[in-house]
C-alpha cells in the first residue's frame, strides 16, 4: 500500500491528555495512604490492573516521538500535560506570549510551554 | 455531628442538578452527567472525562451501598472543582456492594492541578453528606428545584 493513501496522523493532544489522566489516577491508587482514604469512603480500588491495561492501550495510541517527550516531560515534572487558562501555563504559571494560540482541533502537533517545556491543553 | 459542605461552590448551582435522570444504565447516566458539566463550562472535552470515569468504573465501582453512587475524577479537561447531583428515582444497576439499585448520584470533579489530598477532602465531604440517611430522604424526596436548593444550601450552611 502506497503511503499516499495513509490515513493521516491522529491529533495527539487527546491521548496525551488522556494519558495524563490516567497516570494522575495511577499514582493516586499507588499511594497506599490514598487507597486507604478511598476505602474508607467506601470506594473498591481493587482493579489496579485494569488501570495499568489501559494506561499500556493509552501509550501506545500515541505517536512514538510523542509518548517519548511525554516520558520524559512526565519523569521530570510528575504531570506532563499542563492547562492554560487566561493565556497562563498552569504548570509554570508563566503568561504566555500574545502570539501563543490555541492548537487546531486537527493539530498533529503538540504544542508545549516555552518556559517549562510541558503539552499545554488550552481550555 | 453537622456535615458541612462549605468548600464546595456549586452546591448552589442548579445549572449542575437533574432532577431526572432520562437513562437507566449506568453508562448513559455518566454521559449525561459529563454532558451537563460540558453545557456548564466546567468540563473542557466531554469524551475524555466520560472515558475517564468508565475506567475509574473499571478499576473499583463508585457504589456505596443504599441507592448511593459517588463517581469522580481528578482530570486536565476539569476547569473547576464541581459537583453534580442527579436522581434516578427509578433506580440504575450500578453494581453496588449490596447490590441495591442506585437512585442518588454525585459526581465529583476536580482539576489536575488540585492536589490529591485537596480531591479526597473534596469527595470526603461529598461522601460524608450522600451517607447520613436524612440528606438522602431529602434529596431524593425534593420535589422541585427550589426544594433542592434549600436543601443543598442546608448542608452548604
Amino acid at each position: 500500500m502506497s503511503a499516499a493513501t495513509a490515513a493521516p496522523p491522529a491529533p495527539p493532544l487527546p491521548t496525551a491528555v488522556h494519558l495524563a489522566d490516567l497516570d494522575l489516577l495511577l499514582r493516586e491508587l499507588a499511594d497506599p495512604a490514598a487507597r486507604a482514604r478511598l476505602r474508607k469512603f467506601g470506594f473498591d480500588v481493587a482493579g489496579l490492573s485494569r488501570l495499568e491495561s489501559a494506561r499500556a492501550r493509552s501509550a501506545a495510541a500515541l505517536e512514538p516521538r510523542w509518548l517519548a517527550l511525554y516520558e520524559r516531560l512526565r519523569l521530570r515534572y510528575g504531570r506532563a500535560v499542563a492547562a492554560v487558562r487566561a493565556r497562563v501555563c498552569l504548570g509554570c504559571f508563566v503568561t504566555l506570549p500574545t502570539t501563543a494560540r490555541p492548537p487546531l482541533s486537527a493539530d498533529t502537533h503538540l504544542r508545549v510551554c516555552e518556559n517549562c517545556g510541558r503539552i499545554h491543553y488550552w481550555g | 455531628m453537622a456535615t458541612t459542605l462549605t468548600a464546595v461552590p456549586s452546591l448552589n448551582d442548579l445549572s449542575l442538578y437533574i432532577p431526572e435522570l432520562k437513562t437507566r444504565r449506568k453508562d448513559s447516566a455518566l454521559a449525561e452527567l459529563v454532558a451537563r458539566a460540558h453545557d456548564a463550562g466546567t468540563v473542557r472535552d466531554a469524551g475524555l472525562l466520560l472515558e475517564l470515569l468508565r475506567v475509574r468504573e473499571k478499576v473499583g465501582g463508585s457504589a456505596l451501598g443504599k441507592g448511593v453512587a459517588v463517581p469522580h475524577a481528578r482530570s486536565v479537561t476539569v476547569l473547576r472543582p464541581q459537583l453534580l447531583v442527579a436522581r434516578a428515582l427509578q433506580g440504575i444497576d450500578w453494581s453496588a456492594p449490596d447490590h441495591t439499585p442506585v437512585t442518588l448520584i454525585l459526581l465529583a470533579l476536580s482539576p489536575a492541578e488540585w492536589s490529591e489530598e485537596a480531591h479526597h477532602a473534596f469527595l470526603g465531604r461529598a461522601v460524608g453528606a450522600a451517607r447520613l440517611q436524612r440528606n438522602r430522604q431529602r434529596l431524593l424526596a425534593a420535589s422541585s428545584f427550589d426544594a433542592m436548593a434549600t436543601v443543598l444550601r442546608e448542608l452548604s450552611a
